[in-house]
């Protein structure tokens, strides 16, 4: 199956490169790590993996795509929600709700996407925002089913899955899958194409793409990884709220990719772990928290738009040849 | 269901009333909103934290200055601080990313809504405030059959009014017809001489005026909290949608579907009212994309 | 192979292209010349879809292309270059020309193939054919203004056209480089029997390379004809040859 060659290949051609080695040496280290500290640590470890592959697929839509993705907390929200509720009102297994979870988030996607592509830009923004307030609304007031302004809390696990460590586990590993996926479909003609579309879709229109329907499909690429972010929240945290459907964890987000680095693969990463690192460490401190941010993100604007991770990586163009060649995906 | 047993047309007006009063609150702000984002092309996300910000400040004006005539030297003076601050942010750092990227001046303003909401838990603490009215309208009226609060019709008055003060504005004054041109066309108006910055700058000021001048009216109405930016800056997102982009006509009606559908929602299904007016959104987007009326580019 | 008949369009209360006529056949070199503002690019943009005509037919291959978006209208055989330089400024140029070419493949939805292993042969072939190989892993913002004009045509060849449409392919280049361009665009007719149309203002070249010359003058068509015939006509003189190009 195509899956399992090209995440065999991957993890081949991560061995072959000297970067490969790096990261799997990453890997395992973190691996590792959950019995030898705190666990708080591993707690915002946990947090960091989940965010990070949220930012990652907005990063996909953004960075690469091109698209004015405004709402993209929804589709976390959505796959969050769907897991929360096949496993508290429903006796199905859990794999179920862990598979319908990435599932419905990519068809909400779909569905909102179908409406957003016809626009541009702007329009397009806009219109996902109301689309996605909408249905805050009604998570938002359906206390009967979604627990309302309370969410819902205490959320069972599967024995495999109950304690922390455990939880760490799977997030990572399914942290590291969904990474791969994402790398080896922005390295495919669909994903070179898509970077083109960003570029220049008049130009792309022009060369026999059909912009609207890639771009469709991308969203659902990307919305359904960001319901796998839902889902392994639900993971770490046992509990859903209708905050993670609110507009403004969308904008966090967005500010995450800027932070890393937008035009860069990793650079969401490291936007998200800096960003929960520093809610969390500023947290202890001081309550204004929101400040704080407000205040990065205005230094970012004016002097580091290109993010963390590209900054350094236009020092690399500039320093040697082979810069180029990493100056995209 | 959650059908009332007994909606007559007495409940309708009145309900009718209550909206057509909170969509004129909404009009003052997204009038704002539309004019910011006719001439510099750019929502201001920070627009929900000034209408808060006019809020607590009429809360500390009215209680300062004290008895009836507080509110209605609040009501003066709250926009006004708004105003200033809006300037300082301006003039300070917004100024200088006029010639970056709108994407760049979209986030600047995140960043001044994240700010600003901190700086008023700052200022005012979490604890809820509420104003009341001045004794000229407390109380209500009877008519057709229903009881109108004195307070809702005042503002049915006031929003006729800035709708009537901005379209003289526009229409009438020079720098109003120079905003018109440049949100059609800056370069143009950069060429014939005219300091584009300074257009820009008095727009946005304007703008949060308006803002600030929606927080003072609502405040009387509702308990002043922090969540207020919040919720308000989506309702005016989507009105300015649903409107048209920088048309104020537009945020008039969009204003006006909002209040009402979610007045008359209560009637309908009171759990859900709040759901109403983002479905009406969503049905006018589906059919008009880019709003109802036309955009001003 | 292309013919354009009666085409108007008009943008609110601006008439653009009124009543412009065109014939290309095959395996001929075209050339559209007007003053600026006469409506050329307006009516290569109605040919190649990315504007619609108010009326009028355009027709490619005795297929009505007239409503077709122009995703649809490269499929067909189509293909084209732009003014203002119009690539994928963020790709290397190797990724630029890539991309048409899947997509001719049809390959621009594969999801699990590495893209550096697909269609490398046909990409490299066409960047050599342009003389762009040796640049192939820089990115595009790096190449000087004339190379990018040269990857703007191959990027309209990677999905192998029958036809190409070039938009002043040797605006802004050097005295130089336009020769090398009109040599390469002479080269590539006839290696790869394409149909050429195209708009300049350069008189020279022109007249030098052109079958078959069609004048336009406020959006009509002033006149189809051989470069003798253009050149003899006394309507075209007043209008357009007395002075230098605008």
């Amino acid at each position: 199956m195509g899956i399992i060659t090209v995440l065999t290949n991957g993890f081949k051609k991560i061995g072959h490169s000297n970067w490969g080695w790096l990261l799997i040496g990453m890997f395992i280290l973190l691996f590792l790590m959950p019995p030898f500290i705190p666990r708080f640590f591993v707690y915002i470890l946990g947090l960091i993996y989940v965010t990070s592959l949220l930012a990652m697929s907005l990063n996909f839509l953004v960075g690469f795509g091109g698209m004015f993705q405004f709402h993209h907390a929804v589709f976390y929200g959505v796959g969050a929600y769907t897991v929360a509720l096949i496993l508290t009102k429903t006796s199905l297994p859990p794999w179920v709700g862990f598979v319908a979870g990435p599932v419905a988030a990519g068809l909400v996607g779909l569905l909102i996407g179908w409406f957003c592509v016809r626009l541009t830009q702007l329009y397009f923004g806009m219109l996902q925002i109301s689309l996605g307030s909408l249905i805050w609304a009604i998570v938002y007031r359906w206390y009967k089913f979604t627990g309302g302004d309370d969410g819902i809390h205490g959320i069972p696990m599967p024995q495999v899955l109950s304690s922390l460590n455990q939880a760490y586990y799977f997030i990572l590993i399914l942290l590291v899958v969904s990474l791969v996926l994402l790398y080896s479909i922005l390295k495919s003609p669909f994903g070179s194409t898509l970077q083109a579309i960003r570029d220049n879709p008049q130009r792309c229109a022009a060369v026999g793409v059909n912009v609207r329907r890639h771009q469709l499909r991308a969203i659902g690429i990307g919305t359904f990884f960001a319901g796998i972010a839902g889902v392994l929240f639900v993971v770490l945290e046992k509990s859903v709220f209708p905050d993670l459907l609110f507009w403004t964890l969308s904008l966090e987000v967005f500010i995450m990719c800027l932070l890393g680095g937008w035009f860069t693969f990793g650079g969401p990463i490291l936007g998200a772990a800096i960003t929960v690192a520093l809610r969390t460490f500023v947290g202890k401190y001081t309550e204004y928290w929101t400040l704080i941010l407000g205040v990065i993100l205005i230094l970012l604007i004016f002097f580091l738009p290109e993010g963390v991770m590209g900054y350094f990586v236009e020092k690399f163009k500039f320093r040697g040849n082979s810069g180029n060649e990493r100056g995209t995906a | 269901m959650g059908f009332l047993p007994n909606i007559g047309p007495a409940e309708v007006l009145s309900q009718l009333l209550v909206g057509l009063s909170r969509a004129m609150i909404l009009f003052t702000v997204c009038s704002g909103l539309s004019f910011v984002l006719g001439v510099l092309r750019v929502p201001n996300i920070a627009h929900g934290s000034l209408y808060m910000i006019g809020a607590f400040a009429t809360f500390s004006l009215s209680k300062w200055i004290g008895g009836s005539a507080g509110f209605w030297l609040a009501l003066l003076l709250a926009p006004l601080v708004v105003a200033l601050i809006s300037l300082i942010a301006e003039r300070a750092l917004f100024c200088h990313l006029y010639q970056r990227e709108h994407l760049m001046l979209l986030l600047f303003t995140f960043a001044l809504a994240l700010i600003l909401g901190d700086l008023t838990k700052i200022v005012w603490g979490a604890e809820y405030r509420s104003v009341s009215a001045p004794d000229l309208l407390k109380g209500s009226v009877s008519l057709l059959g229903a009881s109108f609060p004195r307070y809702n019709l005042f503002l049915i008055f006031v929003g006729l009014a800035v709708a009537v003060a901005l379209w003289l504005f526009v229409n009438r004054t020079k720098i109003g017809k120079v905003s018109r041109a440049a949100a059609v066309d800056r370069d143009m108006v950069g060429l014939m001489g005219i300091n584009v910055s300074w257009v820009f700058a008095i727009a946005f000021v304007i703008g949060c005026c308006l803002a600030g001048l929606g927080g003072a009216l609502v405040a009387p109405t509702v308990s002043i909290t922090l969540g207020m930016d919040h919720t308000l800056i989506i309702e005016a997102f989507l009105i300015v949608t649903i409107g048209g982009l920088g048309n104020m006509w537009g945020a008039l009606v969009g204003s006006l579907i909002f209040g009402v559908t979610q007045s008359l929602g209560v009637l309908v299904f009171p759990q859900f009212a709040i759901v109403f007016p983002y479905a009406a959104v969503v049905i006018v987007l589906l059919l008009r994309p880019k709003g109802l009326l036309k955009s001003v580019w | 192979m292309l013919r354009v008949e009666g085409v108007v369009k008009s943008f609110d209360d601006f008439l653009a292209v009124n009543e412009a006529h065109l014939l290309v056949q095959k395996g001929e070199i075209v050339a559209v010349i007007g003053p600026n503002g006469a409506g050329k690019t307006t009516l290569f943009n109605l040919i190649t879809g990315q504007l619609r005509r108010d009326r009028g037919r355009i027709l490619f291959q005795g297929e009505d292309i007239s409503e077709l978006p122009p995703y649809e209208v490269c499929r067909r055989g189509l293909g084209r270059s732009f003014q203002i330089v119009n690539v994928f400024h963020r790709l290397t140029v190797f990724d630029n020309v890539q991309v048409a070419v899947l997509s001719h493949q049809k390959k621009s939805n594969t999801l699990f193939h590495p893209a550096g292993s697909l269609a490398v042969v046909e990409t490299r072939s066409l960047l050599e054919s342009v003389g762009l190989a040796d640049k192939g892993r820089r990115i595009v913002g790096s190449l000087s203004h004339g190379d990018q004009k040269i990857l703007e045509i191959a990027v309209a060849l990677g999905n192998n056209p029958e036809m190409l449409i070039l938009d002043e392919p040797t605006a802004g280049m050097s005295p130089e480089e336009t020769a090398a361009t009109i040599d390469l665009i002479r080269h590539l007719a006839k290696t790869r029997g394409l149909t050429i149309l195209f708009c300049e203002h350069d008189m020279e070249i022109v007249f030098s390379i052109s079958h078959k010359i069609m004048v336009m003058h406020q959006g009509r068509t002033l006149l189809q004809g051989t470069p003798e015939e253009v050149r003899n006509d006394p309507q075209v003189q007043s209008a357009y040859l007395g002075g230098t190009d605008a």
